[in-house]
């Protein structure tokens, strides 16, 4: 494999890396009022639905390890959730790969809810009781809302880079 | 587009292709258990990793700060006019307040130096940056600029000019980590004030944290004011926390100080030795009661003497 290869096949876990540090710095601009949005689960989301064969479910879980360790939460809590929407868009990656406009907000609203209830499950276990809803709420609209700017980025990258033939295929 | 995509839904959904994900998902639930049991593995990791990255975050601070005090200029500009109106109101009445405050100091002193009252423990504490803050919805922590080589410890509460934040968990060699009051995990014990029921503040993740009254009969109401309190060994006692809201079952406490807006926090050492007072600055313990004469020289003289009677100075 040349090293070319495999950079653009590098390139999906990199940028989700990056992405997950970028939204984990612990300042924040907007002085602590709005929680940082899941970039990570943006970026593994959309390639997810174009080149699953760059995003294997051990990477999945990395991600989501590095999310909860860098946020400081309980270890675990968002691995679970991001495998979670991994299984939901990975099972209808050709309903939400097909999906354009709103549609494709739709979609990842999807996922990032499959995500936020089911670490809410976890982070409920966990602290054995029930969490207030709000701020998870909140970090997922965030979320939602920026998605369609990280999927234009990262169409352009995806266009330049990474190319679009699929692994599977 | 909608048949071939549960077609490979379908395909799919053979275990020896989820074999990998279902793997994945058990040992991400394995980790969530360990990090129940073993949560220290995970917090040496997080205070190794924040003592590597320390001098990048302090140097991001810079700009932080800079975009952070644009960004709310910008949203103020519009109602300087009314918050300049609103301040000369609220000067106005912290200057009265201050003229309360300077004659119940003096009287205070009066009465202490009358009572042979043991001063307030002067303690010891170090003054660290804050390099970083994580609001998020599961954990509300901040990063601080001191570690073990400050003589920090876990379990030491900290506090901003305005009242406690919370208390050290995570020590590094250079950095710790604070739970702030309003975290998911955070206990600290209370008292309200004048009522002294005791009480446990519980962090729920909002900027009021609940509070859990203890089983006393003394009536608490809105606006009561909310202490720390030395059970537990840990808090010092007496640090101003917060203000009771709600009624009945649902009490909640604002709180004073404001994390999110705090640059320099103190980190108050209560479980190391408290350090005596300075001779020049207290009474030492033994010391019989003040003369008269020593009253007259403070310039207590009808207060001392109502005191010394049992009448109450109006």
């Amino acid at each position: 494999m040349s090293a070319a290869r495999a950079f653009t096949l590098l390139t999906p876990a990199f940028l989700a890396v990056f992405a997950l540090v970028l939204a984990n710095l612990p300042v924040s601009v907007t002085g602590g009022l709005v929680p940082p949005p899941l970039l990570g689960l943006a970026v593994l989301y959309y390639w997810t639905l174009l080149r699953p064969d760059l995003i294997p479910p051990v990477l999945v879980l990395a991600i989501g390890l590095a999310e909860d360790f860098l946020s400081g939460g309980p270890p675990g809590l968002w691995a679970v959730g991001y495998l979670a929407a991994y299984a939901l868009s990975d099972r209808q990656r050709d309903a939400f790969a097909g999906l354009s406009g709103w549609g494709v907000v739709i979609g990842f609203s999807a996922a990032m809810l499959t995500a936020a209830a089911s670490a809410y499950l976890v982070g409920s276990l966990v602290y054995w009781r029930l969490t207030p809803p709000q701020p998870l709420l909140v970090q997922s609209i965030v979320t939602v809302v920026l998605y369609p700017l990280v999927a234009i980025i990262l169409g352009v990258i995806h266009r330049n880079v990474v190319g679009a033939s699929r692994g599977d295929d | 587009m909608a048949g071939g995509g549960w077609k490979l839904a379908r395909n799919r959904s053979s275990v020896t292709a989820q074999l990998p994900l279902i793997l994945c998902t058990v040992l991400a639930f394995v980790i969530v258990l360990l990090g129940k049991a073993e949560a220290s593995i995970f917090d040496t990791a997080r205070a190794k990793f924040s003592d590597w990255s320390a001098p990048a975050l302090t140097a991001l601070q810079g700009p932080v700060v800079a975009v952070q005090r644009w960004a709310s200029g910008v949203s103020t500009f519009f109602s300087v006019y009314e918050e300049n109106l609103q301040l000369r109101e609220e000067n106005e009445a912290l200057r009265r307040w201050q003229d309360v405050a300077l004659s119940l100091e003096q009287r205070v002193s009066r009465y202490e130096l009358l009572l042979n009252a043991v001063p307030d423990p002067v303690l010891p504490s170090i003054t660290a940056q804050v390099i970083g803050q994580s609001s998020r919805p599961f954990v509300q922590t901040m990063i601080v600029n001191a570690g073990i080589a400050h003589n920090v410890k876990k379990g030491q509460a900290v506090l901003d000019d305005r009242g406690l934040i919370g208390r050290v968990y995570v020590t590094g060699d250079t950095t710790s980590w604070i739970i702030r009051l309003t975290d998911l995990n955070s206990r600290v014990p209370v008292v309200l004030r004048p009522s002294n029921r005791r009480g446990i503040l519980v962090g729920n993740n909002s900027m009021a944290p609940d509070l859990h009254l203890d089983s006393g009969e003394a009536p608490v109401e809105p606006g009561d004011r909310v202490y720390s309190t030395a059970d537990g060994g840990l808090v010092p006692p007496d640090l101003p926390v917060g203000i009771l809201m709600g009624e009945g079952d649902n009490l909640r406490v604002r709180l004073f100080a404001d994390p999110d807006l705090s640059d320099y926090v103190q980190i108050v050492d209560y479980v190391a030795a408290i350090d005596p007072p300075p001779d020049d600055e207290g009474v030492p313990i033994g010391v019989p009661p003040a003369t008269p004469e020593d009253l007259s020289a403070t310039g207590v003289d009808t207060e001392a003497q109502a005191i010394a009677d049992g009448v109450r100075p109006q």
